[in-house]
């Protein structure tokens, strides 16, 4: 899987480049600036592109809108935006451009090889992956009276699995569950949550955190 | 002086009773004395008002030109006829025009008395020396006994001038100095019509009244010339006495309109102190214009330590230079200047009004100086306090990029490297991976707190997404439920913005700590210009404003941005905070 890291910090953009390719990943160019990065797709149609958010020259959300970008224009490429911030708004942004090939993960992933190349390979599979923490947070989130508090544990955890992107089979390997339990679980939460069934098809993760954060 | 004009209205009664009581000693006609007695009694009335406004105007020289004027008239027209005596004739033979050039003096220069203009002086010393030239014949050659045409009568046993010479027809050079007359009192309205013109609203008003009198005057002396030829054949109708007269009357009655504004203006000033000390703060300036019947007049303060004039809202002024049209009158000393007015011109010639208006307003001026002064230092004050809020909101902005960039992004390389020299290790080597493992650990926590270190300081997402996205962004981290009412779909400006951030996030700090709430509400809106602010929680309430910094700073960073905190806090009844910031249009 040919993969392309762009960080405007020399030591991550080499540091995360040496652990994908010792996860038998092909980093095939690294760079340091959102213009590069567009050349860098354009030029070799990489699978994935691994994008910290904040870059030169603004150092605001450059990342981010070069992941718009690369959507809009090649959404054959997967794009996987790195972040500082543990913000639900960012992951919605890139999620708004369709729910397929990309992913929203703090920084703090690169501190763990094994899961930072398994969200390139997932999203390069075409799956979505949203960051556990961000879920953790918006799942463990206080409300008043809400229908989350009906929902088993069993449910619960498999609310927060579809949040963070897993597919149906994706979550019962992770819960070594039947697929046709997840699949009940699945429609159980929809039904007490009060989430339309049409939302269960191509727009589920975006869905689920926007009824989360609500 | 006041005995001179006593004198000069003595001088001037005698002058006209003797007139008329010369009347009944020549063999006159009885239509002929009654229009004398009238002629006298309103040349009386004339002087009497000149010694009036001399005595009311001392600084203005139309006082004296006035009774110069009504003394000159009765001596002309063929007045003298009447005085059969040498010494009278002679004065009256001199004298004779000389009420025309007067006349021109008077109006072209009042309300000062003072010609300004070149083409004016020019034009009345012309006068003067015509007067003087049409007046020689008569004194050297003219015999009333010998037949002449001009006057109708023709009187055998009149007294003659001293200077007379001998007997010579000077009818034919005086018809020339008589037609000359007519292109002179041309001149003449031209010459008003342009002091009119050119004169300052408030001058045109006082000027206004005489002009339309000596207006008056003129035209009827040109038609007066026009009917019958020459002005000195008019005494023989009845319907040009009449109209002679009162134009002549026209003038004293004006220029007693134009005193009764005086006088009016003059009480306004006595009125004005007892005006001011009722006025509210700022209104000086308006009952100024009142009592000076200046709607023009500008005030501008004195400030001493900055040493330049400013307006009511502490704004640096100039004052106007000499020739733009207005006039400048600086109250108090000269070095110790308290205000200046910035007037009409005409006002100048009421400097005695000017100073009493000054001083009446003096202390109220005074006030409205120290107030000018304080809204300056406010405004100041103001503005360094929202700089200050500003460069703090830079600095924390900086702070967090820094660490972002800095510490954060170090403490991942150290990481990862920890991460690879793990990945060489062999099995077990002493113990070492766990040592590695746990000072991962370590990491991970402190990158965490990192992180919410950076947050607090300044959270990107503000700058980046706005206010909606910063407060929905709380709203996910609070420990008490909180439900969003509304947010402002369009930015508000950033310090606004950081306001309004600040206040929802140490408002649900304090509600997480203090309230024991089960809910919040949060509402940010815009409204007619402002932002408003509103944190409701169902708490215990009690909250003190004074009390803790938290609250504190943001009440300081709301007032620096000219916005307003209350909080509601009573106890038992929850706590309501609410900040309303003016964010421009």
């Amino acid at each position: 899987m040919r993969v392309v890291v762009a960080d405007d910090s020399v030591l991550l953009r080499e540091g995360v480049a040496r652990l994908l390719a010792d996860e038998g990943l092909d980093v095939t160019a690294k760079v340091s600036s959102a213009p590069e990065l567009l050349e860098q797709v354009e030029a070799n149609a990489p699978d994935v592109a691994v994008v910290d958010i904040r870059m030169p020259p603004t150092h605001t959300d450059e990342g981010l809108a070069a992941a718009e970008a690369i959507r809009r224009r090649w959404p054959r490429v997967g794009v996987l935006v790195l972040s500082q911030y543990v913000e639900t708004e960012y992951a919605l942004r890139l999620l708004d451009g369709g729910e397929e090939r990309c992913g929203y993960l703090l920084k703090d992933r690169v501190l763990d090889s094994g899961q930072l190349a398994e969200a390139v390979r997932r999203i390069g599979g075409g799956g979505v992956v949203v960051d556990p923490e961000l879920v953790a947070r918006l799942v463990g989130k206080s409300r008043t009276q809400s229908p989350l508090q009906e929902l088993t544990p069993r449910e619960r955890e498999v609310l927060a699995l579809m949040a963070e992107g897993l597919t149906d089979r994706g979550i019962s390997e992770r819960l070594f569950v039947a697929p046709k339990t997840v699949e009940t679980h699945i429609r159980h939460i929809f039904t007490k949550l009060g989430l339309p069934e049409s939302a269960a098809d191509n727009k589920r993760v975006h869905a689920v955190l926007t009824y989360l954060r609500a | 002086m006041r005995a001179v004009r006593l004198l000069v209205l003595a001088g001037g009664g005698a002058l006209c009773a003797g007139s008329a009581v010369a009347l009944f000693h020549v063999d006159q006609p009885s239509i002929i004395q009654k229009r004398g007695i009238v002629e006298f009694t309103a040349a009386f009335v004339g002087i009497a008002i000149g010694v009036l406004v001399w005595e009311l105007r001392p600084e203005s020289r139309t006082g004296p030109l006035l009774a110069a004027y009504f003394i000159a008239a009765p001596l002309s027209e063929g007045s003298w006829i009447f005085w059969n005596h040498q010494l009278p004739v002679t004065v009256a033979f001199a004298l004779e025009f000389v009420a025309g050039p007067i006349f021109a003096h008077l109006i072209l220069s009042y309300p000062t008395g003072r010609l300004t203009s070149r083409l004016d002086r020019a034009f009345v010393t012309f006068g003067y020396v015509y007067a003087l030239a049409y007046a020689l014949p008569r004194l050297l050659f003219f015999d009333p006994r010998m037949p002449h045409f001009r006057d109708v009568e023709t009187c055998w046993n009149c007294a003659l001038p001293y200077t007379h010479i001998s007997w010579r027809n000077v009818d034919g050079i005086r018809s020339v100095f008589d037609w000359l007359l007519l292109p002179l009192v041309l001149i003449f309205l031209a010459l008003l019509v342009r002091k009119l013109v050119r004169s300052s609203p408030g001058g045109r008003r006082v000027v206004l009244p005489l002009s339309l009198a000596a207006f008056f005057v003129g035209v009827q002396f040109v038609l007066q010339i026009a009917l019958y030829g020459s002005p000195a054949n008019s005494w023989t109708s009845t319907r040009w006495f009449w109209v002679v007269t009162l134009a002549s009357l026209a003038i004293p009655v004006s220029l007693a309109a134009g005193m009764l504004w005086g006088r009016r203006a003059r009480s306004a000033a006595a009125d004005l102190v007892v005006e001011l000390e009722h006025a509210p703060p700022g209104s000086v300036r308006d009952a100024l214009a009142r009592t000076l019947a200046d709607p023009s007049l500008e005030l501008a303060l004195w400030l001493p330590e900055q040493r330049c004039f400013v307006d009511g809202d502490g704004r640096p002024v100039e004052l106007p230079t000499s020739g733009s049209g207005r006039a400048v009158t600086v109250l108090g000393a000269s070095d110790a200047p308290v205000a200046a007015l910035v007037h009409d011109p005409v006002l100048l010639e009421r400097r005695a009004l000017l100073t009493a208006a000054g001083a009446a307003a003096r202390f109220a001026l005074e006030n409205e100086r120290l107030q000018a002064q304080l809204r300056l230092q406010l405004e100041e004050v103001r503005a360094s306090r929202a700089r200050i809020v500003q460069a703090g909101d830079e600095e924390r902005r900086r702070l967090e990029r820094d660490l972002h960039d800095g510490a954060q992004q170090r403490l991942l390389g150290l990481g990862m490297a920890l991460q690879l020299a793990r990945s060489q290790l062999v099995p077990s080597a002493n113990g070492a991976d766990e040592l590695l493992a746990e000072a991962e650990t370590e990491l991970r926590a402190a990158l965490d707190e990192l992180r919410e270190l950076a947050r607090g300081i300044h959270p990107a997402i503000l700058t980046e997404q706005g206010l909606p996205a910063a407060v929905r962004s709380l709203a996910e981290r609070s420990s008490v439920p909180v439900t969003i009412v509304g947010l402002p779909e369009q930015r508000l400006g950033e310090p606004v913005e950081a306001a309004a951030y600040f206040l929802v996030s140490e408002s649900l700090a304090n509600v997480a700590k203090y309230a024991q709430a089960s809910t919040v509400r949060v509402c940010v809106a815009k409204r007619n210009g402002h932002a408003l602010v509103d944190v409701e929680d169902d708490g215990v309430g009690g909250a003190d404003p004074g009390r803790g910094s938290g609250l504190r700073g943001l009440a300081d960073r709301v007032h620096a941005l000219d916005g307003t905190l209350t909080v509601d806090s009573r106890a038992g009844a929850g706590t309501r905070i609410h900040a309303e910031i003016p964010c421009g249009s």
